[in-house]
């Protein structure tokens, strides 16, 4: 599965007055994801290793040549209670979509590769349409660990349209904790593990549901 | 012709018409502002906030969506005394003016006071296209949360006072940007109406985000490749 540190370079994400930025702290909690994974036996790529910022494409490509793989974008907010923790899928967005061909037609117009529908290939930049059910269904398991882990979490997920998964080929959440604002940034630090432990369960009960032979929620 | 490209067509015609409209009185202002030696930035404001009035005003209560005083990362409507339009575009014009202007406190901010309508359109399908000056991705907090809020605060305060608008597309200084503060993806449309709409529209409807017909191309830097799993 893929790991996504976001932000990074310079683009800080959000900064708290305290000089926390959101970049490092998302490194320091995919690095400890990483090992939790990997413990139990789960292969782990990151989308950044260090204090690079590859396009919202870059990451994106690195899970789309991998079958099967889950990708989880993790952030700080700005705002929100601090010491709580959402879960979000692609949604919140309603599309008035033209008949896929006519859209093959006019990107063959604009000079740029088509990317056909019709012979079960995916339009590249909406990559994520064909596997929002199971990313809710991941985001639903996420936000139950959560919920447990880190008190005033909500219960459920919310649908929000993050830039970031909407070119992801395969189960794809992002994981936002609050917030940049504490005014020491170990409370932060301090997120890292029980963090790391609750996306672990979640994407191991989604990995046993997948198996199963009935999909429910 | 496939119908997009009308609908294309026909938003091109738009932005060309009312630019023809506005661009003299416009150029007119700026140049006398500039004689009397005034910033840019107060030349603009003072063209940009000048009190939306119009003929068929009738005092009326709005309902204005800002942050809940109480509950962190939630919204809240508020009535609010306003002049109201009986025209969609004017109507929204006022609303969103009235919803960065007179915010109860900062708490409940959502828009930031130095953000700027520029220019809104409603088209015929019911989409209102709102353009916003550098000062909203800026000046909002950058994070899924704060920015979910902003859109939120304006699509729930479009869709609770003027039922002639359907969704909402946001443009940043007349151009599609890739995301409002390095989140939220601004290239699709945003559902306006009953904050159920956007679960509505969620699972099997299959409703990516779809870049505005006519938008400048690629101002996202997306390129659309063929998927890796593609046999070639
Ligand atoms: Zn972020």
């Amino acid at each position: 599965m893929v790991v996504d540190p976001a932000h990074g370079g310079s683009d800080a994400g959000a900064r708290g007055a305290a000089g926390v930025l959101e970049s490092d702290v998302v490194l320091n909690f995919a690095r400890v994801l990483r090992l939790a994974l990997e413990a139990q036996g789960v292969r782990v790529l990151l989308t950044r290793e260090g204090n690079q910022d590859p396009s919202f494409d870059d990451r994106s490509m690195l899970i789309n040549g991998l079958r099967g793989a889950i990708f989880i974008s993790l952030h700080v907010a700005s705002t929100g209670p601090v010491g709580t923790v959402r879960a979000y899928w692609y949604g919140g967005v309603t599309g008035d979509l033209p008949e896929a061909p006519a859209t093959t037609g006019a990107r063959a117009a604009a000079g740029r590769p088509a990317a056909a529908t019709r012979a079960g290939l995916i339009l590249w930049n909406r990559a994520q349409e064909s596997h929002r059910e199971a990313s809710r269904r991941l985001a639903d398991l996420t936000q139950i660990q959560l919920a447990q882990k880190f008190r005033g979490s909500p219960e459920v997920p919310e649908p929000a349209p993050v830039r970031q998964l909407r070119t992801i080929a395969g189960p794809a959440i992002a994981v936002e904790v609050s917030s940049v604002a504490v005014s020491d940034p170990g409370q932060l630090q301090q997120m890292a593990r029980p963090l790391a432990d609750s996306i672990t369960r979640a994407v191991t009960d989604f990995a046993a549901a997948g198996v199963a032979p009935s999909r429910t929620n | 012709m496939a119908r997009h490209w009308k609908i294309a067509i026909a938003i091109l015609a738009v932005f060309a018409l009312a630019g023809g409209f506005t661009f003299p009185a416009l150029l007119r202002n700026v140049l006398r502002l500039r004689r009397a030696g005034v910033t840019e930035e107060q030349a603009r404001r003072e063209i940009t906030e000048q009190p939306i009035s119009t003929p068929s005003d009738a005092p009326g209560k709005a309902q204005l969506f800002w942050a809940s005083a109480t509950s962190a990362g939630a919204l809240e409507a508020t009535e609010v005394n306003l002049p109201l339009s009986a025209d969609p575009t004017l109507r929204a014009k006022q609303l969103i003016a009235a919803l960065i202007a007179r915010a109860p406190s900062s708490a409940q901010r959502t828009l930031p006071a130095e953000a700027e309508l520029l220019q809104l359109y409603v088209l015929a399908n019911g989409t209102a296209v709102a353009d916003f000056s550098e000062a909203l991705p800026t000046q909002v907090p950058s994070g899924i949360l704060s920015e979910q809020l902003v859109v939120d605060s304006i699509a729930h305060t479009l869709g609770a006072n003027i039922p002639a608008i359907s969704r909402l597309k946001i443009l940043i200084h007349g151009q599609e940007a890739e995301t409002l503060a390095g989140h939220l993806d601004l290239s699709g449309f945003f559902p306006v109406g009953a904050p159920d709409a956007a679960d509505a529209a969620t699972p099997s409807a299959a409703s990516g985000p779809q870049p505005v017909a006519g938008a400048p191309p690629s101002a996202s830097g997306i390129t659309p490749q063929p998927a890796p799993t593609s046999p070639r």
